[in-house]
């Protein structure tokens, strides 16, 4: 029995390390569950620890993968190796010199234009600062404009519309049996949910450090928002961008999304939307903010028909494109072509002065 | 507070809760048995995950059958809260009694007290499973709870740990035998951890094609064995297909019900497409079960034409 409890802790112990939720009564929980199977079949002990110490798909798959190489059953070769963070998403440091036509665009007008012009432009280009995030105030404006609409819930309200029946009758039965005041509610407002689908892709880089912080301030700002980056695949980082700290973030960013700068295939992004995250709740109730360029690799059409899905399960469809602001831009990129008849609010953001802008045009989202 | 003597659950074997799930004709896997039997001797809820249709809400129905106790179902929704959960007072028999006190000097004396009394008290779903009497304990089947919103999970906590709900006016019920809870959940959207932490967690994957295959005979008697197989085969290729909507068992199910009922011997192209609307319920995913190659598709492959 001891050397059953030494391996559920060790196996305890490695799962926390490999980034599972197991906390201390979780660990009990599954100590408890020993008594009650059949420890020798492994099966059914690794069942069982698994179901007390998961807490979701992706986690179980982690912990499959925790119980094999405990039990010497996982070469490091299946791994995929260890999940580094990106260095450049980590330091913050960027590559000036791609020869994108867009970054040329914005580089060289931050060259022309005066000190004072750059120094509020580089905020694009310079690091994360920890100190002091320079957009959260536009993001908090940001976050407030698009914060209303009725909720079903339902408050105490004195020119409520419906009469809170539970309160007239406490309250009446107080000072007499006739029901002389009614105590009324009227529904809450609640915020509206943003997905955000954000490009992380090559042509993308030069943006990364107001992309991030974007992201970082919506998160916080709007709870129930949620955030999804792409190049060639998805991944959902709202769960990342709920942590505390920024340090955090950024490392736990860097160790679920590996594609950062790889290619864009923009349709099949909105493809794996359409059929997750915009499915929750109702559409009335989702603006869909996508942040690209427009440079894709994938199918064109398919762009088309996705954003057409997609318009019909949200309310409002944004989209940010960083290139936008620069004097020379024009619609170059073809995957932006095969968006444009579907957007609603099309709006430049590549710094916080641009993001300025893009809270007066979402007045009227 | 009345504590009724501890109940023993019939599942001493993991193999007993197999054979109970064969009984009711759900073919479970082994990992879905041994999740159940450890709530029961933890007492904890099982939070089953998955996609739509791959028989997370039968799993309740099943162990409300087989314990021959109720099965108290809450539907969750956006903007679910107490009132429609927990318990409503009975605002008809309120005023009434207020009513029949005007003339009772009698009644009007404890009026106050005696209007909020159990018997002017709705139960909803979670107070009726909580003061459901026993000896054998209610299934409380929470379905679809990430329809709900957040305040939602936030306050289906102290019940899911303390087995208790507070009726200001009346008290703290605690549960008489604690309930038996199954959480589904289709994942449209992550639940908060808190709430994750109490319970038993279940991922329900798509069944392999001989599972497909033995649900099918269970579940649709009187269907041919070579359909039965053609159908799975079939399901399987579609579900490897990127559709909107994939296809789930109960999709399976409606459509071997589907195809006996038009009594149909063995599966050919037209027939797909003719019963594509049972399988498929997107007009894009139809279209493009049009544009696959559907004698590759009755082999178990899914390629495009």
């Amino acid at each position: 029995m001891s050397a059953l409890l030494d391996h559920t802790l060790a196996l305890c112990h490695a799962a926390r390390e490999a980034g599972l939720p197991v906390t201390q009564a979780r660990t009990l929980d599954a100590c408890r569950a020993l008594a009650s199977i059949d420890c020798a079949n492994r099966d059914d002990y690794r069942v069982a620890l698994r179901t007390n110490l998961v807490a979701s798909r992706e986690d179980e798959i982690v912990f499959e993968r925790v119980f094999a190489r405990h039990f010497g059953q996982w070469t490091d070769e299946h791994d995929g190796g260890a999940i580094l963070a990106r260095s450049e998403l980590l330091r913050g440091e960027l590559d000036a010199g791609r020869s994108n036509e867009g970054h040329r665009d914005m580089l060289t007008e931050a060259d022309t234009f005066g000190a004072e012009e750059v120094a509020r432009r580089a905020n694009l280009a310079a690091r994360w600062d920890p100190d002091a995030p320079p957009l959260a105030q536009v993001i908090r404006e940001l976050a407030r404009r698009l914060a209303t609409r009725p909720s079903r819930r339902v408050a105490p309200d004195r020119r409520g519309a419906r009469v809170d029946l539970r309160r007239s009758i406490r309250r009446n039965v107080r000072h007499g049996l006739d029901l002389l005041e009614l105590a009324r509610v009227a529904r809450k407002t609640r915020k509206t949910r943003i997905v955000m689908l954000c490009d992380v892709s090559g042509s993308m880089d030069a943006f990364n450090p107001f992309l991030l912080q974007l992201m970082f301030g919506l998160q916080q700002a709007l709870t129930a928002s949620r955030t999804l980056v792409f190049s060639t695949r998805v991944s959902e980082i709202t769960a990342a961008l709920r942590r505390r700290t920024v340090a955090e973030t950024l490392r736990d960013i860097g160790q679920r999304v590996r594609h950062w700068s790889g290619g864009t295939d923009i349709g099949a992004a909105l493809g794996e939307l359409n059929r997750g995250v915009l499915r929750e709740g109702s559409s009335r109730a989702t603006v869909l903010v996508v942040i690209s360029d427009g440079y894709d690799n994938g199918d064109t059409a398919r762009i088309a028909a996705e954003l057409e899905v997609a318009k019909r399960q949200v309310r409002t469809l944004v989209w940010i494109n960083p290139m936008f602001g620069a004097s020379t831009f024009k619609v170059r990129a073809a995957g932006m072509k095969a968006a444009l008849p579907y957007i609603d609010h099309f709006l430049p953001a590549f710094n916080g002065r641009a993001l300025h802008q893009l809270v007066k045009g979402l007045r009227a989202v | 507070m009345t504590q009724a003597p501890a109940w023993q659950h019939p599942f001493s074997r993991v193999e007993d809760v197999a054979t109970t799930f064969a009984a009711h004709d759900y073919v479970a896997d082994r990992a879905l048995c041994l999740t159940t039997k450890l709530a029961f001797d933890l007492g904890k809820p099982i939070l089953l995950e998955g996609e739509a249709g791959v028989g997370k809400t039968e799993v309740a129905k099943v162990l409300a059958s087989a314990l021959d106790t109720p099965l108290i179902r809450l539907q969750c929704y956006e903007g679910l809260d107490a009132s429609s959960t927990l318990y409503e007072w009975n605002y008809a028999r309120q005023i009434l009694e207020i009513r029949l006190a005007e003339s009772d000097a009698a009644r009007r004396a404890g009026l106050d007290t005696a209007l909020f009394g159990p018997e002017f008290l709705f139960e909803r779903p979670l107070l009726k499973a909580i003061r459901h009497p026993g000896p054998r304990p209610a299934v409380l089947l929470i379905d679809e709870v990430d329809r709900a919103d957040e305040e939602f999970e936030a306050f289906l906590l102290e019940i899911l740990s303390d087995f208790q709900i507070t009726v200001p006016e009346l008290g703290t019920f605690h549960a008489v035998q604690r309930p038996c809870v199954i959480l589904t959940s289709n994942r449209t959207r992550e639940l908060n951890d808190a709430l994750k932490r109490r319970c038993l967690y279940l991922w329900i994957d798509y069944p392999t094609p001989d599972k497909e295959r033995e649900i099918l005979a269970r579940r649709v008697p009187g269907l041919d064995a070579r359909l039965a197989d053609n159908v799975a085969r079939v399901m399987q290729a579609l579900r490897s297909v990127d559709f909107y909507k994939r296809p789930g068992v109960a999709e399976a199910l409606d459509w071997a019900r589907a195809l006996l009922e038009l009594d149909v011997r063995e599966l050919a192209p037209a027939t797909v497409l003719d019963t594509a609307g049972v399988v498929l319920k997107y007009r894009d995913d139809v279209e493009r079960l049009g544009r696959l190659d559907l004698e590759a598709l009755l082999d178990g492959r899914a390629v495009e034409k």
